[in-house]
């Protein structure tokens, strides 16, 4: 490869990386637009107390999720609360965080934490698991802050 | 309808955001051009330079290679008795998390940095050459010397023991029981006997045993190799050209990054919308839901591959259409040894907090490996720390590492091409194609990376 090619070339990755550049600066501004069908919960502000929380609601019907599996967008630090109402008696079981509520019809299940682990978390019903369906109702997806 | 990838999974990783995506592109872009440009016009890596360490002492002594071995022998023994006699509750069991964590992924980054662990450590190594030793000491005479390795037969054995351990792995729907981990452990040991006492330990250890072979080739990137007992270290990337060219070694390959990619690809559209309309038509068709998902996962697998087999046969049929006289299977199996820093990349961008965050299990799992309460070393109450890698770091250690396998990918494909052609002119047409093949594949990557999980 002659002088000249090679000076060509360093030019073009320049061009490559200026372009790049110019591109990703103007797309980053709208990181935060959030796919359709999710639920926008951005609790910020992270205080401890989970009574300023908004409550996320999911209502099992039937053997199903009314209003299909959803995710739950919260960002790292900050209360979350979610209420499982269920039509039948379940466990409800939400991975990761390890936690687990009981749920009747009576009674629904009620989770209260702090989110502060970063990552997607499955939330699983075991009525759905035992009767071999898939068991997620929910995912929390916890953005760093 | 999609199970999560196994029992141990409880939490996934964010997709890396938008903007890192888009920089990642844009740097494997820039890095390929300065590549061509500056990258040496004089092969350099096909001489491999040994450099013997400890002043060229023998290191590995027969008491060292014995205590390595029962050391495997005895996780072996382990894994398979866990399995069999322990809780059946996968999280709760030392053989997934020793098999899929520590085994599977650990010994990747392990193999890169210390060289060949496994072939120290290797149970059925161990088992066959004391088996060997001990028929010799009572027959008091050599023993008949094996059948010859069929050349032919290369390394299709080892692509066809990958296929068979990501099938279990990603399509099983027991993949996640402790007692049919067992089980497959032990029947592979069993083919693995029978394979040792026809051709001999060391001839199917070398090409035939899949795990020893998989591991031997992300070995090659490590500073450091063991001769004849002696460590050494050689030149970065100097180890993978000497690898041997044998039949069925760019199947295996295809086999490596083609099941990390659908493992990978599992979790995102547009497999996500795709899997439940084919489980749909194989219910259909009179299976039952659970042979219905096994079969749509194994028409995945098998895509996967096929995609990936079918991206670098484009690339070695655009290298052969730059003309020098060589055929698309001849270009193929020259640059295959490329493909190891790419599929490793792809298993660390994806492997990366599995090993992280459930490897971590190994701790608590040591003191209990059947699950029963035991508290064999006072860590049975030992958690997960989630907190150890936050998603930042994780993304840019991802990045990073897809990246700086593009580069070595590059650099192999570089200095082989220039070793092969007699004009240099041709060894830089035919890397415009490898360097497309590669884009492709490391565009791949950050495509699954950008898309997982949401």
């Amino acid at each position: 490869m002659s002088r000249n090619q090679r000076f060509a070339l360093v030019g073009a990755a320049i061009a490559v990386a200026v372009i790049a550049f110019v591109i990703a600066s103007s797309g980053g501004g709208d990181d935060n637009g959030g796919s359709t069908g999710n639920s926008q919960t951005q609790t910020t502000g992270g205080g401890g107390s989970a009574g300023q929380a908004q409550v996320e609601r999911i209502d099992i019907v039937g053997d199903e999720v009314k209003g299909g599996v959803r995710n739950i967008d919260v960002t790292k630090g900050s209360a979350v609360r979610i209420v499982v109402s269920a039509d039948k008696p379940d466990t409800i079981h939400l991975h990761g965080y390890d936690i687990e509520k009981e749920a009747t019809p009576d009674k629904p299940a009620r989770f209260a934490f702090t989110a502060d682990i970063e990552g997607v978390f499955e939330m699983e019903s075991h009525t759905f698991e035992d009767a071999g369906l898939e068991a997620g109702v929910a995912k929390l997806v916890v953005e760093p802050s | 309808m999609i199970p999560i990838a196994h029992g141990l999974v409880s939490r996934a990783d964010l997709p890396i955001p938008e903007w890192l995506f888009g920089w990642a592109a844009a740097m494997v872009l820039v890095v390929s051009f300065v590549a061509l440009a500056v990258l040496w016009p004089e092969p350099k890596l096909q001489r491999e330079q040994w450099f013997p360490l400890f002043g060229g002492r023998r290191l590995i002594t027969r008491p060292v290679e014995i205590v390595c071995g029962a050391i495997g022998v005895f996780l072996f023994g382990l894994v398979v008795y866990s399995g069999l006699k322990g809780s059946q509750n996968a999280q709760a069991n030392f053989a997934p998390t020793f098999i899929y964590v520590i085994f599977w992924v650990g010994l990747v980054p392990a193999s890169v940095l210390f060289g060949d662990i496994l072939r120290a450590f290797n149970p059925w190594r161990a088992i066959g050459r004391t088996v060997a030793w001990i028929a010799r000491a009572v027959a008091r005479t050599d023993l008949p010397p094996p059948l010859e390795y069929p050349r032919g037969l290369g390394r299709w054995p080892a692509a066809a023991g990958i296929f068979a351990y990501a099938t279990l792995e990603l399509v099983s729907s027991s993949n996640d029981s402790p007692e049919s981990l067992a089980i497959a452990t032990l029947l592979y040991s069993a083919a693995t006997f029978v394979a040792m006492a026809l051709y001999g330990v060391e001839a199917w250890s070398a090409r035939g045993e899949a795990f020893s072979v998989y591991f031997n080739l992300f070995s090659r990137l490590s500073p450091f190799e063991a001769r004849e007992g002696v460590i050494g270290v050689r030149q970065p990337l100097s180890g993978l050209p000497g690898l041997t060219e044998l039949p069925g070694t760019v199947a295996l390959l295809c086999v490596m990054i083609g099941s990390t990619t659908f493992d990978g690809a599992a979790e995102a559209e547009p497999w996500t919308s795709i899997a439940p309309r084919l489980s749909d038509f194989f219910q259909d068709r009179g299976l039952s839901l659970k042979d219905a998902l096994e079969a749509t996962f194994a028409v995945g697998l098998v895509g996967g591959i096929l995609f990936v087999a079918s991206l670098y046969w484009i690339g070695s049929l655009g290298a052969k259409s730059v003309g020098g006289g060589f055929t698309t299977t001849r270009l193929a199996r020259t640059f295959v040894h490329s493909l190891v820093p790419i599929s490793l990349a792809y298993i660390g961008a994806h492997y990366l907090t599995f090993l992280v965050f459930n490897g971590q299990s190994i701790v608590f799992l040591a003191s209990d490996p059947l699950g029963d309460g035991s508290n064999l070393f006072g860590t049975a109450n030992h958690q997960i720390d989630y907190g150890v890698l936050g998603s930042s770091p994780t993304w840019y250690l991802q990045v990073g590492l897809v990246v700086a396998g593009h580069v070595a990918a590059l650099t192999l494909a570089h200095d082989r091409a220039l070793a092969l052609y007699p004009q240099p002119r041709l060894a830089v047409l035919s890397q415009y194609w490898m360097l497309a093949v590669m884009v492709g594949f490391t565009s791949l990557a950050l495509f699954l990376l950008s898309q997982a999980n949401v």
